[in-house]
């Protein structure tokens, strides 16, 4: 123990007297046991959720997009709001494993199995959207390029539309192997403590025989390396491009350079809030108070407000550079944003955004449980405010007056969003209580570095040794 | 043993698949989103017309711009008359004379020449096969053809002859004209 240096100050990621043993049992416990009373009615309210939203999409795409509140001038609004606001859900997760793994933050490695579940399942909702709100979604096929008899018809390149086909399903497949690839080991220790014949067949599937040796260890840590590498441009790229969307437009609040940033800054913003909301419910209902800390909660805190303030520092940096521009349609685009009939969408999302996260500087509300889930709340209305003061006060109002005109959704619009909503709790439920939800290999890995237990003990130790 | 299976059960599903296609009827369609018309189009069938035809015959006795009514009558008389008195508009522009009468060629060889013969001696190819007889000469000395009878002719045919109106306009006839005069020329010397 003594051989080992870890500073004194920081504080056990895993609390309580946990051998490895109670690890594997505490993790598998939720896979193991039968799902309760609450997780059925739950499911069920996100399944009626979820089929209300199917049959809001399927009468949509079968009567037609005027199915929903959008009109000539406001050609976006719900639809692109949503899947910007999920994609931007969808961040956290790479970056809770990627970003986070590159900087060797120890905190994650009882998150990241929940948060990747999260970007997963968050890009799903979100790939959702550009297929149902196409005209002839039918024909969706043709943002491929794939060689065909109109002469080999191809696609035009120079659309953030296209790169947004590339970006959301290269990020959904590399998120996807980077989860499963992480998914390996603890796979393999559900599969071996299985006693019921099917899992222990499922499990032995999904795990790809994974058997635990040296070199097999070796390449996975090399793998999840290359990987984090990798996902890390991919995470800042996607919600780029994401911006670019806007940014490339020529519309006055569209047309600007500092949404890539801002929109990456919402996004880590807005998931990491996801992330928290999500695991707070977890580490209750799941009993994994040991793992998911305080500690854990708290730094999540600290990240939404760090990003709470980037973005904080966009707003207001937009607004300078709307002043300063001399641009009357700008300037008007920013004063209709906050005194047009938008003007409550605008304020709410200030207070969520700007306020609300800076609660986070006082020590007492970031290290409250309670408090940090009312603003992991609030933030996400607030970041899904965001996208829609963004995208419909822009168009609603631009360049000619004669087309100015307002926007509200109908029932279709919402129907759909809310559907999305149950789609993502009934993957997540199904997810909790079938995959190993935190990343027990991992967890492991660091037990003995940061488990309480061991801290006390190498303090112990160190207070000897000084002693002698 | 096992991948043959496979390739077979594979290029079985394939063929089934593309058998589906039966070339006596038209293809399927996925999607046929803009192939049938809205509009009507020329020739098509529609229960809003009486006769079911989309083409609808304009009003007797209407004119159209850019377009005359053609005066003579479709009797012995009329003919006669414009043998005599009907002349070639196109004469009037001596300039494009060669032009007019190359063009009266290409036509003439398109619809007239399978019976008329490519050189007017009534030895086209459907003579020379023996289809019909009695195709005249325009080199008959006994027959008096001007420009004028044989737009008429053009017009509204003669005897076996149908009318080929609705295939040449105005102008095309008043050049095969020209050609037919031409014809006439080399075979008469």
């Amino acid at each position: 123990m003594a051989s080992h240096y870890e500073a004194p100050i920081r504080k056990p990621l895993v609390t309580g007297d946990k051998t490895y043993h109670d690890v594997t049992v505490d993790i598998a416990r939720p896979v193991e046991g039968k799902a309760n009373k609450m997780w059925w009615i739950v499911f069920s309210i996100s399944l009626v959720a979820f089929l209300w939203g199917l049959g809001s999409m399927i009468y949509t795409v079968s009567v037609g997009i005027g199915t929903w509140g959008l009109n000539k001038t406001v050609g976006w609004a719900w639809d692109i709001t949503n899947f910007v606001w999920w994609v931007g859900i969808g961040h956290a997760g790479t970056l809770i494993s990627a970003v986070l793994l590159l900087f060797r933050q120890k905190w994650r490695m009882a998150i990241n199995r929940s948060a990747e579940a999260m970007t997963i399942f968050s890009v799903v909702q979100a790939g959702l959207f550009p297929i149902i709100h196409m005209g002839r979604p039918w024909l969706g096929y043709w943002v491929m390029p794939i060689p065909n008899q109109f002469g080999s018809l191809w696609v035009n390149f120079n659309s953030p539309l296209l790169w947004d086909v590339f970006a959301i399903s290269t990020y959904l497949s590399v998120s996807l192997v980077f989860w499963w690839t992480g998914l390996l080991p603890d796979f393999a220790m559900l599969r071996d403590r299985a006693v019921k014949p099917f899992q222990k067949k499922i499990y032995s599937l999904v795990s790809f025989g994974w058997s635990g040796r040296a070199k097999d260890w070796q390449r996975f840590e090399e793998v999840s390396l290359v990987l984090a590498g990798l996902a890390t441009p991919l995470v800042l790229s996607v919600h780029t491009i994401v911006s670019f969307d806007f940014a490339t437009s020529v519309i006055p609040g569209w047309h600007t350079t500092i949404f890539p940033p801002y929109f990456v800054a919402g996004a880590i913003f807005s998931g990491f809030a996801m992330v928290n909301t999500l695991l707070i419910i977890m580490r209750k209902v799941c009993n994994f108070e040991d793992y998911i800390t305080i500690q854990h909660i708290e730094l999540m805190n600290i990240v939404i407000m760090i990003t709470g303030s980037i973005v904080g520092c966009a707003y207001i940096t937009e607004l300078f550079v709307a002043w300063y521009s001399g641009v009357e349609y700008e300037q008007y685009a920013f004063l209709n944003r906050a005194t047009g009939p938008y003007a409550w969408a605008y304020w709410m999302m200030m207070t969520c955004n700007v306020f609300s996260p800076q609660f986070m500087w006082i020590k007492k509300a970031r290290r409250s449980i309670m408090f940090s889930f009312i603003i992991s709340l609030v933030v996400n209305v607030g970041m899904w405010f965001e996208r829609f003061v963004i995208i419909v006060t822009s168009l609603h109002r631009d360049y000619l007056p004669s087309s100015w005109t307002m926007f509200s959704p109908t029932f279709v619009d919402i129907g759909i969003y809310i559907g999305t909503i149950g789609f993502f709790f009934v993957l997540f439920l199904l997810y909790a209580r079938t995959f190993p939800v935190i990343a027990q290999a991992e967890v492991k890995s660091i037990l003995k570095s940061s488990g309480e237990k061991y801290k006390k003990l190498r303090d112990n130790n160190s207070n000897h040794n000084h002693n002698e | 043993m096992k991948n043959i299976v496979k390739i077979a059960l594979f290029s079985s599903v394939s063929l089934l698949l593309v058998s589906c296609f039966n070339k006596r009827e038209p293809n399927y369609q996925f999607m046929p989103n803009m192939y049938e018309s809205v509009g009507y189009e020329t020739y098509q069938e529609s229960v809003a017309f009486k006769d079911s035809m989309q083409a609808q015959l304009p009003v007797q006795g209407s004119i159209k711009r850019g377009w005359k009514p053609y005066d003579y009558p479709d009797t012995p008389a009329g003919l006669l008359l414009a043998k005599e008195e009907l002349k070639n508009p196109l004469l009037a522009d001596s300039l494009n004379i060669t032009s007019n009468t190359e063009a009266g060629k290409a036509l003439y060889d398109i619809y007239c020449a399978v019976c008329h013969g490519a050189e007017g001696n009534g030895k086209g190819i459907l003579v020379e096969r023996g289809k019909f007889a009695g195709v005249p000469s325009y080199g008959d000395k006994n027959r008096v053809i001007t420009q004028g009878g044989t737009y008429h002719v053009i017009y509204y045919g003669l005897n076996a002859m149908g009318s080929y109106a609705s295939q040449i306009n105005e102008k095309e006839r008043w050049q095969v004209a020209l050609y037919v005069e031409k014809l006439r020329n080399e075979l008469v010397k």
